[in-house]
Formats: structure tokens, sequence, C-alpha cells
């Protein structure tokens, strides 16, 4: 088998004049979270459409599940679509069977697993109801089991998160890393960089329809260090100055040092050789909204709905 | 085709669940029962009224006939002579022992003038009844007195035409009531299809878009073909139309078969032989089966494009103006030619396709065309029906996951080449 779950090579779709996706590549590994970021408008949801050959590219090649996307390979994809969708007067239960046996499973095997599922996620006690009965986010979580009632290999899962609150995020995530843990993988969009900082092991940043960059997320922070350093320490910190640190700046209790001449280990043998008292020595990640800006620019960000950048593990 | 029948199942019963569906089923022929039975219960009234009405005649000639014509059409009438007190008959209608009495006299047998004394005016029925009655038994007492009394009476009855058909016919009256039942199915068929073709036709526009403005359609069409949906919704409609015309034609059988006989010796001038004339045979049912299932389809195609090619109703309700059209128009011609047109080009205008089965299926009822010809009608709109599904499911493929507006025509024709 093949341990590429989805692969985009040279892949190009326009409308009329706007080009929505350009010459994109991308390699998801099977068994990996892979988070596809980038604020509105970037050409995150077109991506996706193509990998479900719902749109087909201009120009480049898709392959689902080592092979072209078609019905077979799809049926074995749970996939949420961007614009949520449902049969506003169909039962929650009847709808989400109907779903099942669309993609293959029998009736009373759809039926079981769909209560199973209701009552995880507590709709339990709305299973006979209409869903348009339900309120946004319940018909958001039958839409999401739907996706997930014949149990994919491959969830794809446009903006998952939006609209739901604070602990309806929380199971999704934890489900998302359920299913991970046994062996799916998974492909998400969102414009919130935080949350893929939570959630994903890869990631693919987009922005104007370009692919800005991608790869594991460790990895991809590892070598987007700076050497910013943040330092905690009891007593006087004109050691700082003597290590020959120009611009420091005061966070709690702690002080951020911006990337400057001197580097972290310098710095922390000038703080051994003064014998400062340390309290926290630590070399920045950087976040991932810094990631994107240093690699799209700081005016695509702008778009972006991510607050100002904060140094991760700041003072507290 | 297991995906098919799901959406088959799911198109059907949500249909059939709707209110809207049972209160359509079960009203329209509870309504039109409770139509037929006033409708029976006013003849049957008019004809039994419960008081009297009396008779009296001066002229001493002509009142034991229309007192008899009277009775045949269902009057309780007591006969007078010139003996008869109008006073004392007054005083009856007033005291209500009597709901009125006509008075015949020589101006009766000159004019056809005779007069009605009564509480009430009557209504227009027995107005047009007694008139008519009267005025024929004055006239025929007049032209008794004449010696060209005969011709002329059968000059004023003529009139009559009387039909016969240049081909070997055994039977002149059956071949007279065959043509009859020929026209009343044929007209009765095409209204038939004219209506379902448009109702149930209108019903999978609205189901497609349904579908594509909940948005549902995208998270459907990543596990099934376009075709395949687009069947299993056609398929769905339809058995859910069979379904409503099966209760239909339940009630109606019921109708003809338990509630006639009863009903039907209770009206005057009602023939419960007459009755059979109007049971279609199986080659009339099986005729319009072909035609109903064959236009379903085909208008069913047009109008899941026009469906999927629309973000709102309201243009859905302008984009499907012309197959609309391509509906009245054929009915128009057909109306224009009731009752066995002899405008032989128009037989080649109903081979057109989406005419059909307006337009051809009356005509081979009555047998106005070569049976060929109907034949050829089925071929052509099988043929369309290749061509129309062909084309629809393309638009149908595409158009579903538009959003915004209405493709132009190039577009579509984009579509169609593309998909």
């Amino acid at each position: 088998m093949n341990e590429t779950a989805v692969r985009l090579s040279g892949v190009t779709k326009s409308f009329g004049t706007h080009t929505a996706v350009s010459d994109f590549d991308l390699e998801i590994p099977k068994g990996t979270i892979l988070g596809l970021l980038g604020p509105n408008g970037s050409g995150k949801t077109t991506t996706i459409r193509m990998i479900m050959a719902i749109l087909l590219p201009d120009a480049g090649s898709v392959e689902l599940l080592g092979g072209s996307p078609d019905m077979s390979r799809r049926s074995r994809v749970g996939y949420l679509p961007e614009e949520r969708g449902v049969y506003p007067k169909m039962k929650v239960i009847e709808q989400l069977v109907f779903l099942g046996e669309l993609r293959g499973l029998a009736r009373g095997d759809a039926r079981q697993r769909a209560a199973e599922w209701l009552d995880r996620l507590g709709l339990g006690d709305w299973a006979a109801k209409k869903v348009q009965d339900l309120s946004k986010g319940m018909q958001q979580k039958v839409q999401f089991i739907g996706t997930i009632l014949h149990d994919p290999d491959l969830l794809i899962l446009d903006e998952p998160f939006s609209g739901l609150d604070p602990i309806n995020q929380d199971v999704l995530e934890s489900i998302v890393r359920e299913e991970s843990a046994r062996g799916k993988t998974i492909l998400f969009s969102t414009h919130l960089m935080e949350q893929a900082e939570r959630l994903c092991e890869r990631v693919c940043m987009i922005s104007r329809s370009r692919k800005v960059i991608d790869g594991d997320l460790k990895e991809l922070k590892r070598r987007e260090r700076t050497g910013a350093v943040a330092v905690e320490f009891e007593g006087d910190p004109g050691w700082l100055d003597r290590a020959g640190v120009v611009e420091r700046e005061r966070a709690g209790d702690a002080w951020h040092i911006p990337p400057n001449r001197v580097r972290p280990d310098e710095l922390l043998a000038a703080a051994v050789r003064d014998g400062v008292m340390l309290r926290r020595f630590e070399v920045l990640e950087p976040r991932l909204h810094e990631i994107f800006v240093r690699h799209a620019g700081e005016d695509a960000a702008g778009e972006s709905t991510e607050p100002a950048m904060r140094p991760k593990g700041g003072a507290r | 085709m297991r995906q098919v029948w799901v959406v088959l199942r799911r198109e059907y019963l949500e249909r059939v669940k709707t209110k809207g569906f049972i209160f359509g089923t079960i009203a329209i022929p509870l309504l039109m029962i409770g139509l037929m039975a006033v409708n029976i219960l006013i003849a049957v009234q008019v004809a039994s009224s419960d008081r009297e009405l009396a008779l009296v005649d001066f002229t001493g000639r002509i009142g034991e006939e229309v007192a008899g014509r009277l009775g045949e059409l269902g009057y309780d009438i007591e006969l007078m002579g010139r003996e008869a007190s109008l006073d004392e008959l007054d005083r009856q209608v007033i005291e209500d022992e009597l709901e009125g009495y006509l008075v015949l006299d020589d101006l009766t047998l000159s004019e056809g003038v005779f007069s009605y004394r009564a509480k009430n005016s009557p209504g227009g029925t027995r107005v047009a009844l007694f008139e008519s009655a009267v005025n024929e038994i004055a006239l025929d007492s007049y032209l008794a007195t004449i010696s060209t009394g005969e011709a002329l009476r059968s000059l004023i009855e003529g009139g009559r035409l009387e039909f016969e058909s240049v081909l070997e016919v055994e039977d002149q009256a059956e071949a007279e009531a065959a043509r009859r039942s020929g026209i009343a199915f044929g007209f009765g068929g095409a209204m038939f299809l004219y209506i379902t073709m448009l109702l149930y036709g209108a019903f999978v526009l609205r189901s497609v878009l349904d579908e594509k403005r909940n948005r549902v359609v995208e998270v459907v069409i990543s596990s099934i073909t376009p075709w395949r949906l687009l069947l299993g919704k056609v398929l769905g409609v339809g058995s859910m139309g069979l379904t409503q015309m099966g209760i239909w034609a339940a009630c109606a059988g019921l109708l003809l078969l338990v509630a006639a006989p009863m009903i039907a010796p209770q009206i005057p001038g009602a023939d419960l032989a007459r009755l059979a004339e109007f049971v279609p045979g199986p080659g009339v049912l099986l005729l319009l089966t072909a035609f109903f299932l064959l236009g379903y389809f085909l208008y069913a195609s047009l109008f899941a494009a026009v469906g999927a090619m629309c973000a709102t109703e309201e243009e859905a309700g302008q984009a499907q103006f012309p197959i609309i059209m391509l509906l009245i128009v054929p009915f128009v011609l057909q109306s224009a030619t009731l009752g066995g047109g002899s405008m032989k080009w128009m037989d080649w205008v109903a081979l057109f396709p989406f005419f059909s089965p307006v337009m051809m299926f009356p005509r081979a009822v009555e047998g106005a065309v070569p049976w060929w010809m109907t034949g050829l009608s089925l071929v052509f709109m099988a043929a369309a029906l290749v061509g129309t599904s062909w084309v629809a499911g393309r638009i149908y493929r595409v158009g579903i996951l538009m959003q915004g507006k209405r493709p132009t025509l190039r577009e579509l024709v984009r579509w169609v080449r593309e998909a």
C-alpha cells in the first residue's frame, strides 16, 4: 500500500479571471493530522473540493488514497463541507441512516452507529426530532456524525470548528485525536492558527491561492526559530547589558530578548559566568502566525483574523 | 443500484409523509365525491318536490297531457278542470297546503303563455322545464288541427345528424358508443397527462432546488454519482405520483362500481348501461401508462435541469417558463380540435415529442391516427428522453454545485460540453 493519503501535484484552478489555487503541491502521509491554514479566500475550500473531485483542476493531478479520486475511493472519505447542509425536514436519525446507507452501510448497522454517536455527542434525546428544530451547533454536530458514521479512512473537514462553542470544540478535537490514534488520516482547514497549533502534526499554509510553506509542525518550528529568548531570574538585570543585550522587554516576571547579535548559547554562558540565579531559560519557538507572516508578508496576514502575535510560553 | 434505491426511498417517504401529500391525495377525491353528491342531491330534490302542485285546465284539451309530462319529470300534479275555484286554490297556497298551481287557458293554446301562481317565484330549472313541456304540447295540439301538421311537425323536430360510417361496421350503435367514449378518454387522458406532468415535474424541480439551496447536495454528491442521484430522485417523485394516482383510481373505481348503481335509479334520465362506456379498457390504460411514463421522464429531466441551474425559487419560477410553454401550447392546440378535428397537419405536430402526451394520446384513443403514428410518437419520445437526460444530466452535474447567479445560455452550453 501507498503511504500517502492525498497527493496534489501542480494543481491549478481558476474561476473566470480569478485564480483560486495556483500550482499547488501537497502530500499528506497516512495517519497524520494535517491543518490547511490560511486567511479567508486563500483557496482552502477550492483545494478541498478538488481533492473530493467536486471541482476538477484546470491543470495538475489529484491522487486520493493511492489513485484517482473516483467514487469508490471517495466513499472511504468522510467529507464535511464548509457550507453546512442538512435536510431540514428529515428526522435526525433518518438523515444519518440515509447518509450511512448511501455510503454502503446496511440499514440496521447505520441506525445503530448513528444512535451511538448521537449519544456520545449528547444528542440522544434529539434523534427523533426534525433537523430544523435543532440549534445551529447541534445541526453541525449531526453533520459531523454523518461525516464519520461510515468509519472512513480519511477525514476531510472544512472549517469543522467554526460556529461551535468551546466545549463542543473540545469534544470535536478529542474525537479527531482519537480517530488519528486509530490510524485515520485527517485533513482539516481552519483560519484559526491557534487551533492548528494545538491539533496538527503537519501544517500547510496557503495565502492568495499559493502555498506558503508546509511540513511537520515541530520541525517547522525548530527550523523557523529566530533565536529569541525568554529568561526569568532572581536579582538585577544588569548582567544582560554586560552580555551585550541591547534590546529587551519586560513581560511579567520574565524578560523577552528578541534575536540580536548575542546567540542564545552565548547568553546562557554569560548568565552562568555572572552567577545569575536562573529560574527559566527558553529559546522561543515561533508561533504559526509569525511563521505565516514571515513567509507570506504582513499584508497577507492582515486578512487573517488572528490577534497580534505573542511569543509562545510568554510570562504569565 | 442500491444507492439509487436509497435515494428513491428517501425521496418517496419524505414526500408521502408530508401533510400536503395526505391532504392532496385524500382531500381532492373527497372534494369531488362531495361535489357529485351535492349535484345528485339537488337533482333528486328537484325531481321530487314534497308539496303538491295543481294544474287548472281551462282549455279542456291539453291538461291531461301536460299533467302527464310533468308527472314524468317527477312532479306531483293534481289535474283540475274548469270547475276549480281559484279562490279556494289561492287559500290553499297561502296556507301551505299547496305549493302553487298552473293555469292553462286559450292564450296557452294560441301563444304558449300560461301562469303559475305561488308564494315564491319558481327556480330557473323549473321555469325551463314547465315552459318547454307546455309549449311543446300546445304546439302539438295546434299542429293536429291543420292538414299539414304532420309535415311541419317533423321539420320542427328536425335538425338531427345521423352519423354513418363509410367503413364496414357490424353494429353502428356500438361504433357510435366507441367513438363517444374514445373522445371522452382522449380528452380525459390528455387533461390527466397535462396536469400530472406539470405537477410532478414541479415536484422534481423543487426537490433539486431544495437540495441545492440547503447545500446538502455537496455532502450527498461526494458519495453518489449525480446521475444516480437524479435517477433516484425522479423515480422517487414518480413513485409518489403513482401512489397518488393509485389511490385516486381506487376511489374512482369504488365510486363507479359501488356508489353509481345505488344512486343511478334515483336520478331521472340516468342510464346505468351507458356508464360502462366510461370505464376505460386495458388497451387505453396501457397506452396511457406508456405516454405517462415517457412524458413524465421527459419533463422531469427538463425540470431537474432548471432546478439545478437556479439558486432561488424566484429564479426557478422564471426559468421554468419555457418548459411550461412546451406543455401549454399542445394543450391549447388540442382544445381547439376537441372532438375529432379534421386538420391533418396537426397529426404531424403531435409527433413532436414534447407535444405527444397531450396531443397524440387523444388521437390514438379516438382512432384518429393510424397505429404506426402512435408507435412513431412513442419512439420519438424515447429518443428525445435519451437526449434530454443526457443534456439535463450534465447541466445537473455542474449546476447543483454552482452558487450565485443563473448561467447564461452560452455558459449552459459550456456546462453540457465540459461536464
